[in-house]
């Protein structure tokens, strides 16, 4: 396949992914929490069982890893108080407590593995550092909620 | 008279090799240089200059929010943190700069044809950014990263226009093929470019 063709093939393979898939899931933080779950954490290969028949292996781990470097980009493009709010769906969305959330998040920070690789340090800096403040922001309202007060 | 032949040729074999080894020295370092620069370029046009990206680091809707939420530590927690992170973004947007000015320093010359203009203007923006970078780390430093927008802005729109001029200067290296084995990462658009 000449790379002019298979690059067509992989930008065809995105857009069924974002047609079929991701626009299906409306907040970028859970689209890019999707989207590194496909990526295998030893080889760093992407995964979609039907990507993958309807083109070929190689094109869809392509075509998953433009859509993760795309939704880490939106992510990065989020401005703090709307990362908050999707912080806060996504905990809803998995049904977990907020504290249990909030504890697993700071200490395990499962946030690292969500990056594309070969993206910029500076830029992983970045979403780190936000979503730590995002963290504590949603930490300090929930302890500073009144006992009355059920939890989200 | 043979021998001083003998040792005529030696030494003659002897400059030679030096001059070859001299020049190729040369090449290797200004090879080099063209490839520092290019990779340069492409972390400042995909990396570190975005408007977007620039946009957010230093948008002070975040800062307000965060200020909003009533609580001193996790205030100065966000401000340190985008100290850090600001810090990191001038330091890396000088590094890079300073390639850029090796190039034209160097051997920018052999291969692209500037005018006198334009090598003014390069040398004009060259002096802004460094006198610009150095007031935006000592603000950041003192005052935090939301000291000086104006300051940002300039080093950003500056560093913009000194990537423009380099492209073109570079420009062959993309008609040699350098561009297609380098870094590919799909990135976001360039400040002005």
């Amino acid at each position: 396949m000449t790379f002019k063709r298979r690059q067509g093939t992989v930008w065809e393979a995105s857009e069924d992914l974002r047609r079929r898939t991701l626009s299906h899931i409306s907040r970028p933080l859970d689209r890019l929490i999707y989207l590194a779950s496909t990526r295998d954490y030893n080889t760093g290969i992407y995964y979609h069982d039907g990507l993958a028949a309807a083109y070929s292996q190689d094109v869809a781990c392509q075509a998953l890893a433009d859509c993760h470097r795309e939704a880490f980009r939106e992510v990065l493009d989020t401005s703090l108080r709307d990362l908050v709010s999707q912080i806060e769906a996504y905990m809803r969305s998995i049904d977990l407590t907020t504290e249990t959330f909030i504890s697993a998040w700071k200490k395990l920070e499962p946030y690292r593995v969500a990056v594309p690789v070969e993206s910029d340090p500076l830029a992983t800096e970045f979403f780190f550092a936000n979503l730590r403040t995002a963290l504590a922001i949603l930490e300090n309202r929930q302890m500073s909620r009144t006992p009355e007060e059920p939890a989200a | 008279m043979v021998q001083l032949l003998f040792f005529l040729a030696i030494g003659a074999t002897l400059l030679v090799f030096l001059v070859v080894l001299a020049r190729r020295g040369k090449a290797e370092g200004a090879a080099e240089a063209l490839v520092d620069a290019h990779q340069a370029l492409f972390t400042l046009q995909t990396e570190l200059l975005p408007h977007g990206f620039v946009t957010r680091l230093f948008d002070r809707d975040d800062l307000e929010f965060v200020v909003s939420e009533h609580s001193g530590e996790i205030a100065e927690f966000f401000q340190a943190e985008r100290k850090r992170i600001a810090l990191i973004w001038v330091t890396r947007v000088q590094q890079q700069v300073e390639l850029l000015r090796q190039l034209h320093l160097g051997s920018a010359r052999f291969y692209a044809r500037l005018e006198f203009k334009t090598e003014a203007s390069l040398a004009w923006n060259f002096m802004i950014l460094s006198l610009s970078c150095k007031a935006l780390r000592l603000a950041f430093q003192t005052s935090g990263a939301f000291a000086a927008p104006r300051v940002v802005g300039t080093v950003a729109a500056t560093a913009s226009r000194v990537c423009e001029i380099s492209a073109q200067s570079l420009a062959f290296l993309s008609r040699t093929g350098l561009d297609a084995s380098g870094p590919s990462t799909g990135g976001r658009p360039a400040l002005g470019a």
